[in-house]
């Protein structure tokens, strides 16, 4: 047991160690050097669970980028049961007319990267590029183009580098899968 | 996306809305300035003044030709329609020349005579009496021209698929009403089109009444991401008997226009969905370019799960 998670959190095994996400990260980071080369290039990390995807990843991409955050939250709504989706930190930065690349830590359904991508269009950004970390394509239930991803998984509940059980687990440096989600 | 044509009184905010529309959809506005310029641009200048001096000159003949100038009018201004995709239509008509189209939405904005006053009065530095007349000649030339063109009455509710009063709204207000019901309006248009165009089934003018709960939670979900969604819109015809007769047909229960993917929902037996599965195969074979995802009981409880702690 890592001394950064609690006893209730039972590990099944390491799924990607410390340097298998390195060496992805940096694959990756080559690529976006690539392909943005030349270009005005604007990230922006989801709070909170990409902080180190995208802590990694930017230090991993050879242009002189910037870098911006956004959050977002259930808001409870009194017209509702079930609340609102609303934006909780905005990004500062103007995207207007920018190449934008929204880095997650990982997509499963694809509705919260819906919501993002909505709400950063509306900012009329020259375009928007998809990066995650963890992809599960078989769970996609939107047509969403992710340009770039680390890695693809299943159904499997995973936690660390970023990825959190009940807000504990996240700074785990490497990504294990759980015997079971409570 | 649309034909926007507005009719509108003066100092009603009319034209502030137009050219509001007009950034937003990158587009051109035809109004009796363009319309000049470029229908009858080729005439000489003195019958240009005649026409903008009375509608009366419209239904005379071009010289040389056997075409009036209203016929032109008409002419010119449906082949722009035809060339466009977005395009906004202030005035000269618009609303009677491309009203039958399809994919038009005919918009009046009016404000009450106080208002629209105060507006001319301030814009033009004008007394109050100077203001009351510049709106009254203003009403009546815009009446006159689709009276006297069209037989048509412009303050005909029958005419408009939205009108505005902008006593209380503003031009952004209006704007963003009118872009919401373009979208949507475009999306109702390419899934009729679509119907058209194989044996599929429409069923858009329908009130959604969902089969189940786990339907109407669904629908809730993607309204608090603020997903467009439509529910069970058409009916996918998938086995035919020897004479024709539909045998089988399915009918996703989400479309989300946004994404351009069909979501059926399943929360039944291994048996069901296997059925479901075959279903939704058969529909992407036979519909190319349809696409249908199956979100399986496991997958809408994980999500539900998944939002209870936030994530999705």
């Amino acid at each position: 047991m890592p001394s950064v998670l609690q006893d209730s959190i039972e590990i099944n095994k390491i799924v990607y160690d410390e340097e298998t996400i390195k060496a992805r990260v940096a694959e990756l980071g080559k690529q976006i050097t690539e392909d943005f080369k030349g270009e005005e290039l604007i990230v922006i990390g989801v709070i909170k669970g990409s902080l180190y995807f995208v802590s990694d990843l930017t230090r991993a991409i050879d242009l002189p980028l910037k870098i911006d955050m956004i959050g977002f939250g259930n808001i409870p709504d009194t017209t509702s049961k079930t609340g609102v989706v609303r934006i909780t930190k905005d990004i500062d930065i103007d995207i207007t007319d920018k190449h934008v690349l929204i880095v997650e830590d990982v997509i499963r359904t694809g509705l919260t990267t819906a919501y993002l991508i909505s709400n950063l269009e509306s900012k009329k950004p020259k375009d928007i590029t998809l990066c995650t970390m963890l992809l599960n394509p078989n769970r996609l239930l939107m047509t969403i183009p992710v340009k770039y991803y680390g890695f693809e998984i299943d159904d499997r509940w995973l936690l660390g580098y970023g990825l959190d059980k009940k807000e504990i687990g996240r700074n785990l440096p490497y990504i294990v899968e759980l015997t079971k989600r409570d | 996306m649309a034909i926007i044509t507005i009719s509108r009184q003066s100092g009603s905010l009319g034209d502030e809305l137009a050219n509001y529309l007009k950034e937003k959809l990158g587009c051109e506005i035809i109004s009796r300035g363009y319309a000049m310029e470029n229908f009858f641009g080729d005439l000489p200048e003195e019958e240009i003044d005649r026409l903008n001096e009375s509608a009366k000159f419209f239904m005379d003949k071009i010289e040389g030709t056997d075409v009036t100038y209203k016929e032109r009018l008409i002419e010119s201004l449906k082949q722009k329609a035809d060339g466009s995709d977005n395009l906004i239509v202030l005035g000269i008509g618009g609303c009677v020349i491309l009203g039958d189209r399809e994919d038009t939405i005919n918009i009046r904005v009016y404000a009450g005579e106080e208002t629209r006053r105060n507006r001319i009065s301030r814009r033009y530095n004008l007394s109050p009496d100077d203001a009351s007349s510049t709106l009254a000649i203003g009403d009546r030339k815009h009446k006159r021209f689709v009276s006297f063109l069209f037989n048509t009455d412009l303050s005909s509710p029958e005419l408009y698929d939205l009108t505005f009063n902008t006593d209380k709204l503003s031009v952004e207000e209006c704007a963003d009403a009118v872009l919401s019901l373009a979208a949507k309006h475009d999306t109702r248009l390419r899934i009729s089109r679509e119907t058209q165009e194989n044996d599929s089934i429409d069923h858009q003018t329908q009130t959604p009444v969902f089969k189940n709960p786990t339907e109407e939670e669904f629908a809730r979900i993607l309204d608090m991401y603020n997903i467009e969604w439509m529910y069970e819109p058409k009916t996918f015809p998938i086995e035919w008997d020897a004479e024709g007769n539909i045998k089988m047909a399915f009918s996703p229960d989400f479309y989300l226009p946004k994404f351009n993917i069909y979501l059926e929902l399943t929360t039944m037996e291994q048996k069901y969905v296997t059925k479901k599965n075959k279903k939704a195969r058969m529909v992407m074979e036979l519909y190319p370019g349809t696409n249908v995802r199956i979100v399986y009981k496991k997958d809408f409880l994980a999500l539900v799960e998944r939002l209870k702690q936030f994530g999705g």
